[in-house]
């Protein structure tokens, strides 16, 4: 039973009063650009998901809270929450960084394109 | 026209007996459901006009004017509270003037049951049910927070330090009343931390 | 021989000689003192035999002193309160204690399952799997009844469990575990800073060993230490002690379940209405583990006969209890701890003799058994044990260590023997979440290494053994982990003065004279009667993993989770295969620490509490009238009301016809409601439903679909227009919560952008159905403050007003396909709505319907169910609802996936109607129709029937069903085999039985 802490309330609880939503990060091709999305594109949406050991990066809701969704950082071997952060933001930088396998090619341009800017 | 008949959703309950504290329904509860964005300025200055107070921003506080008392429930979602009298009234005010806004008002007076619960030991009841620190610094008079209670969704509003009113949506009232009636009973009472007799 | 043979004339120091305790063992009435245990009393009163074993039902005695112990199981108590497996170690005495021995028949003393023994050459390791194998036919009649008649300990109680139980949660700064030494050092440090600190034990007194352990605190006894503490943190008021309460499991970020045994020492307690049994799931900021340690048996000849004890417990018999384990012991030891039993048992009077397999013995704890004039022989082990029912002999022979046989041997008269290999870490919690460990040379045992979670180990449960070490790291323990220092207490340790022990020497195994399995049996695991041979034989068959030879040996899987046994197995294969133990490595280690019962996991959640159940305002009134009820989700909703002189067939069939030719009322206010409100909610809604939304007109109502991303059906409502920006979503009624979180997911988590709020408000409002050609009729009578005609308020349109004086919103919305109105009012005032329609109907015919009714209506318009017609495979297309699903918005939930090839094919399955040849025939719900019909199974099943029902309106049966390709096969006759070879043929037709026009809710 992991305790959970919701960035956006600051409510800290046991699991039961939140809601796991699965991986974070899932980028939904259909509404970027509805007419041209691939058979191949729509099934890695659908069901080609991460399956790390180590740091993974996932979607909460604060269910019995205030209801509202966030992301999370966590080590799915130890169970520790590396981070929380806002639903439509990004991992914290150092996080990206420690990133190993299909999320460390996934947040190899993210960095890119922070490091730009 | 006969008069309209009107029931609170514990009506048919009598009053406990036995149990370690006391447990009651509230009854005259209007409940209204504010939604508004706390980063909208107009929204919450329109709120202000209406109510007399700002809603609370912090997380899981309230405010209280006269009667009228803000419960905070999310960071764009609020619970009025006032007499049922009054609610009906007020919730047409708040949407007359919050009209303007991005905003949504509705009058939930009959979506709850309100259970009191009251006496020394009132957070160790609850605690049969909940998994929160109820025990800890962060409940004092005024708190609000939803939470899990039994197998069920509850708001949980701290009155005073051993006053209690737990909100539950109306087809659970029953349950949440036997389950307190359960766990509220005197032999089962639990005093926790504090002086114990020493154990042989 | 006296009455109480075993009773010591002097000391005993838990036990009260003034109070007599009266209890009865296998109905034999006897007598103890207060503060025994069920295991001194017996034993007390001369016998050592407690049980028989699992599986050769070999004559057992008690082997522990506390949790730890794996023989002595027994049953308390008789019928509904009967308890089996608990511990007579572990049991206290009260007067009235009604005790039963188990897994014997028909007596203890001679048992008939204990021929099991007689065979066991040809019932080893592995059995079970290597027989019960074929034939296949076999298992049913055979080998399934003659396993569930031979396994399992004890027997359930009989009738509900007449106690209370309950669960509750706590946080607390420091969780110590443990309440020895080491936990009270802890606890007074960690408490000192101010801590909120919890400290449980699974016994009765606080202490653990120190009683027994020898040794001073300040010049004292450790008791006294012991005592003053004890009373000082029951005192405190940032302490909670616990008693009697087992710490069962560790999970994730130190959530711990602890067992507290509240009322089964006390039977007043449990007359009184006190919970019996409470069960503390608690979060603690940091863990402190002082489990302390669990003595190890040695693995000798018949090391398992009645009267050969640990013997941490055979002294604790004597100083607790003044209970004699016998009149003439040995104990044979690998360690100088074991000497301390031998100076106990001597001091009392009772004769004993030392064998110590180590080649030099000289701690000052041996100096002291020699000069004691005990007779202590080194280089030796006993190589085998003579007795049955006890022990009446040993034969002792001399040893070097990695010996696999001895040649010769001598025998010792003697009645019991106290053995020690040794002391393991107790890791359990420890390691059930993860935590590593680490083999330790000096011990020969593993001790704590890491833990991802705030975990301490302290004390003997760290492999520190010494009294003044563990002072100093429990209270330094505390002390670092309360990191709240609201006082800046500093403790002052006591001085510690104990004998110094010198090293112990692994003994994994005691060679006998004879070959395994010749009446030689080397027991590991007690409780499930695994031996050194079934080890080994096991390595030899080619289990190298240890996980393995758990599993076909079962070594370690009772319900002691090898507490004894673990160790030592390992032991044994790592002398089989020159690996070393870490090579080896460990079998995991899961909750339970100790078995604890269903009574307490389920808590106040029994009976009417078992389930949330929810209510609508109108249930009371459904009770009264005598409905019956059908789940749906949570809810009860009234399924018929059959009256005086009618069967449920009947009061079906009324209701119905009641909506078709005159007036029907519903509670339907179990249907979801929500309100969608901003800017976007048009847009939004264009975005979630399959058909359009922003098209829909203030005041107006439309049915919508819909979907998941995946392209299956989901959910399905009447969504009304209450404003430009403002709408009101019905959904179905298990639906209502999971769509409302499904809204908001998509409105936080993808088009953010979208100004929207959605309130969920279901339980604001009762709402009734009135339906039937008449329905009109009851709304003018009752007095409505808007306009009801026709035209006024068309077939999909949406009123608010009053109505009986009661505040309504009214849709005229259809599910039975008659002229309807759904009515709805604030939740306080639904009774009193409800009531007032159906004294405004009365002179109309109306009448009460449930939800069967209401399904019969529906399925007679041919309208879908989500859950029925579909099954979270179900496209729209294969309901025929392709017109509901938008070609004109770009995007919408599922619409991608729509598109995929696969959910569009010809093998598709597609609802249609079916009329039975046989009018009267009603298809099963959920029957296959067949390509072929054969005469047993397998068959080629090409759909399935989705809803099937009696039809009062068509006088007929009707149904629906999903058949392949369906819609191209109308008129096609269909088999659907049911039960007892019957085969029932009907007529595909289209789904939409009754009013194909749909005219009659038009009017």
């Amino acid at each position: 039973m992991l305790v959970v802490h919701c960035p956006v309330c600051g409510a800290e609880g046991d699991e039961t009063d939140f809601h796991g939503g699965g991986q974070a990060h899932v980028r939904r091709p259909a509404t970027h650009d509805p007419v041209n999305v691939s058979d191949e594109a729509q099934r890695d949406y659908l069901f080609i998901r991460h399956n790390p050991k180590g740091l993974h990066f996932e979607r909460w809701r604060c269910d019995r809270g205030c209801g509202k969704w966030f992301h999370a950082a966590r080590d799915t071997v130890t169970m520790e929450f590396k981070a929380f952060y806002g639903i439509t933001e990004l991992p914290p930088r150092e996080l990206m960084e420690q990133a190993t396998g299909e999320w460390a090619t996934y947040f190899k341009d993210k960095l890119k394109a922070e490091a730009k800017s | 026209m006969s008069e309209l008949y009107v029931e609170s959703p514990l009506a048919h309950r009598e009053a406990p007996q036995g149990l370690s504290i006391e447990l009651r329904e509230i009854t005259d509860r209007g409940m209204i459901d504010v939604r508004g964005s706390a980063s909208d300025k107009k929204f919450m200055a329109a709120a202000k006009k209406v109510l007399g107070i700002d809603l609370p921003k912090a997380s899981r506080t309230s405010v209280s004017w006269g009667d009228v008392k803000a419960l905070w429930l999310s960071i764009d979602q609020w619970l009025i509270l006032c007499s049922r009298a009054k609610a009906v009234e007020l919730a047409a005010t708040l949407k007359t003037e919050l009209g303007g806004t991005h905003s949504l008002i509705v009058d939930v007076s009959d979506m709850r049951a309100v259970l009191r619960l009251e006496g020394e030991g009132v957070r160790e009841v609850l605690l049969k049910g909940s998994s929160l620190d109820l025990l800890s610094d962060d409940y004092t008079p005024g708190t609000v927070r939803r939470m899990r209670y039994a197998e069920i969704a509850a708001l949980l509003h701290v009155v005073e330090d051993t006053v209690f009113d737990v909100y539950v949506f109306r087809s659970y009232a029953d349950y949440a009343w036997d389950f307190i009636l359960a766990t509220a009973r005197a032999p089962a009472k639990v005093t926790l931390f504090g002086a114990q007799s020493t154990p042989i | 021989m006296s009455n109480k043979p075993y009773r010591l004339a002097q000391g005993g120091s838990r036990i009260d000689r003034t109070k007599k305790v009266h209890f009865s063992f296998d109905g034999k009435q006897l007598n103890g003192f207060a503060g025994d245990t069920l295991a001194s009393a017996v034993m007390a009163n001369g016998t050592k035999l407690f049980g028989r074993s699992f599986k050769y039902h070999r004559p057992r005695g008690v082997v522990g002193l506390g949790s730890e112990e794996m023989n002595a199981l027994i049953g308390v108590g008789d019928g509904s309160r009967h308890e089996p497996n608990l511990r007579a170690t572990q049991i206290e005495l009260f007067d009235g204690l009604q005790a039963v021995s188990q897994n014997r028949w028909p007596s203890l003393a001679f048992d008939v399952g204990s021929l099991n023994s007689k065979v066991s050459r040809f019932i080893p390791g592995g059995f079970y799997y290597k027989t019960f194998m074929w034939p296949q036919r076999f298992w049913k009649h055979v080998y399934e009844p003659l396993i569930r008649k031979a396994a399992g300990l004890g027997h359930a109680p009989e009738g509900r469990d007449p106690d209370a139980y309950e669960n509750i949660h706590v946080h607390c700064d420091v969780l110590v575990v443990g309440g020895g030494v080491a936990g009270l050092a802890a606890a007074e440090s960690a408490a000192a800073t101010g801590a909120r600190v919890i400290l449980a034990d699974e016994n009765p007194q606080f202490g653990g060993l120190a009683d027994i352990a020898g040794g001073s605190l300040d010049g004292k006894p450790q008791t006294a230490w012991v005592a003053e503490k004890v009373s000082s943190l029951a005192a405190a008021e940032n302490v909670h002690l616990l008693p009697r309460t087992t710490v069962v499991g560790h999970w994730h970020h130190n959530y711990l379940m602890l067992f507290e045994r509240a009322a089964d020492h006390d039977p007043a307690l449990l007359r009184e209405g006190a919970p019996r049994h409470r069960l503390w799931k608690v979060r603690a900021k940091q863990v402190i583990l002082a489990s302390g340690a669990i003595e190890r048996p040695i693995a000798f000849a018949n090391n398992d006969r009645p009267g050969i004890m640990l013997a941490s417990a055979a002294r604790a018999m004597v100083e607790r209890y003044g209970v004699s384990p016998g009149v003439e012991g040995i104990v044979f030891t690998n360690n100088d701890d074991a000497y301390q039993t031998a100076l106990v048992l001597k001091a009392a009077g009772i004769g004993v003799r030392v064998v110590d397999s180590r080649g030099r013995a000289e701690g000052a704890l041996v100096e002291k058994a020699r000069a004691a004039g005990i007779e202590v022989a080194v280089s030796s082990v006993v190589s085998a044990v003579e007795g049955n029912l006890g022990v009446t002999a040993v034969r002792v022979a001399a040893y070097r260590k990695g010996q696999g046989r001895v040649i010769t041997e001598r025998k010792i008269s003697c009645d019991f023997i106290a053995m020690s290999g040794g002391f393991n870490p107790a890791l359990h919690l420890w390691c059930h979440n993860g935590g590593k460990i680490k083999f330790d040379d000096g011990l020969q045992s593993f001790r704590p290494d890491r833990h991802q979670d705030p975990v301490t180990a302290v004390g003997a449960a760290n492999g520190t053994f010494a009294l003044a070490d563990i002072i100093a790291e429990a209270s330094t323990a505390g002390e670092m982990v309360a990191k709240r220092k609201t006082k800046a207490a500093k403790v002052k340790l006591p001085k510690a003065e104990q004998d110094v022990q010198k090293p112990l020497e692994a003994l994994w195994f005691a060679p006998a004279t004879g070959k395994y399995n010749e009446g030689n049996k080397h027991f590991i695991d007690f409780q499930n009667d695994v031996t050194v041979a079934d080890l080994e034989l096991a390595q030899r068959e080619g289990y190298e993993s240890v996980e393995h030879t758990k599993r076909y040996t079962t070594f370690g899987m009772a319900t002691d989770q090898g507490k004894t046994s673990n160790l030592n197995g390992l032991g044994v294969l790592s002398d089989a295969t020159g690996k070393s133990i870490p090579e080896i490595g460990v079998t995991t280690f899961r909750p339970p620490y100790t078995p604890f019962s269903f009574g307490s996991i389920a808590g106040v959640l029994t009976k009417n509490l078992f389930l949330p159940i929810r209510r609508t305002p109108i249930y009371q009134w459904h009770a009264d009238k005598g409905a019956t009820f059908e789940p749906v989700g949570q809810w009860r909703r009234a399924y018929t009301y059959t009256g005086p002189g009618e069967d449920k067939h009947g009061s079906i069939n009324r209701e119905i016809l009641a909506v078709r030719h005159k007036v029907g009322l519903l509670d339907a206010s179990t249907l979801g409601k929500i309100e969608i409100k901003g800017p976007d909610a048009a847009e939004f809604l264009d975005r979630v439903y399959t058909n359009m939304f922003s098209t829909l007109k203030v005041g107006k109502c439309r049915y919508g679909l819909m979907m998941n991303e995946l392209g299956f059906l989901t959910d399905d409502g009447v969504t009304v227009r209450l404003g430009e920006d403002h709408f009101l979503m019905h959904t179905t009624s298990g639906g209502a919560d999971r769509i409302a979180a499904w809204l908001e997911e998509w409105l936080q988590t993808e088009w953010t952008h979208y100004k929207v709020f959605v309130t969920p408000v279901t339980e604001q409002w009762a709402q009734f159905a009135i339906a039937g050609p008449r329905a009109r009729n009851v709304l003018a009578k009752l007095g409505a403050d808007f306009d009801l005609s026709h035209d006024g308020f068309p077939h999909m349109s949406f009123k608010e007003g009053k109505l009986g004086g009661y505040p309504v919103r009214v849709y005229r919305i259809s599910f039975s396909g008659e002229q309807s109105y759904e009515v709805a009012t604030p939740a306080s005032m639904g009774r009193g709505l409800w009531n007032a329609i159906l004294d405004a109907g009365k002179e109309l015919g109306i009448e009460p319907y449930g939800t069967e009714a209401l399904h019969v209506l529906r399925a007679e318009k041919g309208f879908i169910v989500i859950g029925d017609e579909t099954d979270g495979t179900t496209t729209p297309i294969d309901v025929g609802l392709d017109g509901l699903v938008s070609k004109k918005k770009a995007d919408f939930i599922g619409k991608r996936s729509l598109e995929q090839s696969y959910l569009k094919g010809p093998d598709r399955k597609q609802l249609v109607g079916l009329l039975t040849e046989e009018p009267t025939d009603v298809l099963p719900d959920g029957a296959y129709a067949v390509k072929q019909v054969k005469d047993k199974p397998p068959m080629e099943m090409i759909g399935q029937v989705t809803s099937s029902y009696h039809s009062p309106t068509l006088e007929r049966s009707i149904a629906m069903a999903l058949i392949q390709n369906g819609r191209a096969r109308m008129g096609e006759t269909l088999s659907f085999p049911i039960e007892g070879g019957k085969v029932i043929r009907a007529k595909i037709v289209d789904p939409v039985f009754y009013d194909k026009e749909g005219a009659r809710q038009n009017v």
